[in-house]
């Protein structure tokens, strides 16, 4: 609801006065999503981007036999070890109890609903910059699962990153809360790639190298990252043409998101083949294909 | 004979005997050297690279015809069928070499035993498909067998730079 009523109303206008010729590009101003598809109901939106937003992988502990969304997957990084929380609709462990609002402050800011900070290890730098509408369908989604009643599991961390108050002060320096209006001058297809690899992908999370206290580095933007998940090496994806992805074509691209093939003939595994797996296999072509063109326009960076 | 001559020769003829073994069963020239068995398992998982890479070429439209397609296809079915023993032989994990594949591939043996089985089927269904010759088919099937290379890829090989 919340997303489809502006672009009506925003639609409108341009419908009746120009008549067909005003597809070019988002309508002026408005919110990058350009969903694959408005049809359905909330929480079968949600599920597509449930898939777009990778949320299955972190929020399930698939190697110790944990329930769907129920948490607890160990996340190795440099800061110490976090332990993914259950996303389920169970009220006592799970979000049962959270509020449209809720929702959508935990990942517009980082907040839970009872005020305190979130870890940017939840990667809410990027999902800020989703939709309020898309965020309240991914709701409806979640909401429409099966509630596990696992608890959650404390984070292992060592000082001063253990230390939770301090996360305001790092989401003053870091956070720019979204969303982010579209870029009128590209094309909608750019435009929705940008959404689907900052906002729901988060693909600069893994891809951006991270700062001494863990903020994406702008200035490297998608530039790889030495020190990704479980100390995997990331590699780099701007059109570098040494080891991004410069020499690539768009169907290079558009199969490794599909299937995991590289250009090479390498099938990627690791933290990639995952969200392969969970996440890009699962989009529509057209949004490979828009992701594909938005990172061919990434400035190089080597 | 004293005990010491003795031993030496024991131990020589069961060497011998076990050298006769391995030697025979891997069908490898230096089968006791671990590193020279990482390398052979990476130009196997070449072989099967460059045959997908080839059907993925023929996908994309991007230079490779039909006929290099079902090469390639060959390599990867003839490449797959290989004893997932002699692929991965023990002692061959990250370490020894430039080797990738993680220690938990033999701690879980019949996980990567049934993955390494189940690229050889859906190569074979490509290798169909191509024979067929239904673009969107290939393209399936290309989807399927790269699928069967990730779930190993997946849990069993570090990345490397």
């Amino acid at each position: 609801m919340g997303r489809t009523l502006p672009v009506v109303v925003l639609a409108l206008p341009l419908a009746f006065a120009g008549g067909a010729a005003a597809d070019d590009g988002a309508p002026g101003g408005a919110v990058a999503s350009m969903p694959a598809t408005t049809a359905g109901s909330a929480a079968e939106r949600g599920a597509y981007l449930f898939h777009a937003a990778g949320c299955q992988g972190c929020h399930t502990a698939s190697e110790g036999g944990g329930e769907p969304l129920a948490g607890g997957r160990a996340l190795k990084t440099p800061f110490g070890t976090f332990y993914t929380p259950n996303i389920t609709p169970d009220p006592a462990n799970g979000i049962g109890r959270w509020s449209d609002a809720d929702f959508i402050r935990a990942f517009r800011e980082g907040v839970r609903p009872d005020g305190t900070a979130l870890y940017p290890a939840f990667p809410y730098a990027s999902y800020t910059l989703m939709t309020d509408g898309d965020l309240l369908d991914l709701k409806a989604y979640l909401f429409a699962q099966t509630a596990a009643a696992a608890p959650n599991k404390p984070h292992d961390l060592s000082p001063p990153f253990s230390w939770r108050f301090l996360l305001p002060a790092w989401q003053w320096m870091y956070l720019t809360p979204g969303p982010r209006p579209d870029e009128p001058a590209r094309p909608a297809a750019w435009n929705r790639g940008r959404y689907l690899v900052d906002a729901l992908g988060h693909c600069g999370e893994c891809h951006t190298p991270r700062n001494l206290l863990g903020a994406m580095e702008a200035d490297r933007y998608l530039a790889g990252n030495p020190d990704g998940p479980d100390g995997d090496k990331v590699p780099n994806v701007t059109g570098a043409t040494g080891k991004g992805i410069g020499g690539w074509s768009d169907g290079d691209l558009t199969l490794l998101l599909e299937t995991g093939l590289t250009p090479e003939g390498d099938v990627v595994g690791g933290a990639m083949g995952e969200v392969v797996r969970n996440s890009t296999s699962k989009l529509t072509a057209e949004d490979r294909a828009a992701i594909a063109a938005y990172l061919k326009t990434v400035p190089a960076v080597e | 004979m004293n005990n010491r001559v003795v031993n030496v020769l024991a131990a020589t003829s069961v060497a011998g005997l076990l050298f006769a073994l391995f030697g025979l069963s891997s069908g490898t020239a230096g089968a006791a050297d671990p590193a020279a068995q990482v390398k052979e398992r990476q130009q196997t998982m070449k072989a099967m690279g460059g045959g997908l890479g080839a059907v993925a070429k023929y996908v994309k439209g991007e230079g490779a015809t039909a006929e290099d397609a079902s090469k390639g296809v060959a390599a990867l079915v003839a490449a797959s069928g290989k004893d997932p023993k002699a692929v991965f032989p023990e002692g061959t994990e990250v370490g020894v070499g430039d080797s990738a594949a993680k220690p938990e591939l033999w701690k879980n043996w019949s996980k990567a035993q049934s993955d390494w089985g189940a690229v050889q089927p859906a190569a074979q269904k490509l290798q169909a498909a191509l024979q067929g010759g239904d673009r969107a088919q290939v393209a399936q099937a290309l989807a399927a067998t790269s699928k069967t290379c990730g779930g190993c890829h997946e849990d069993f090989r570090i990345k490397k730079n």
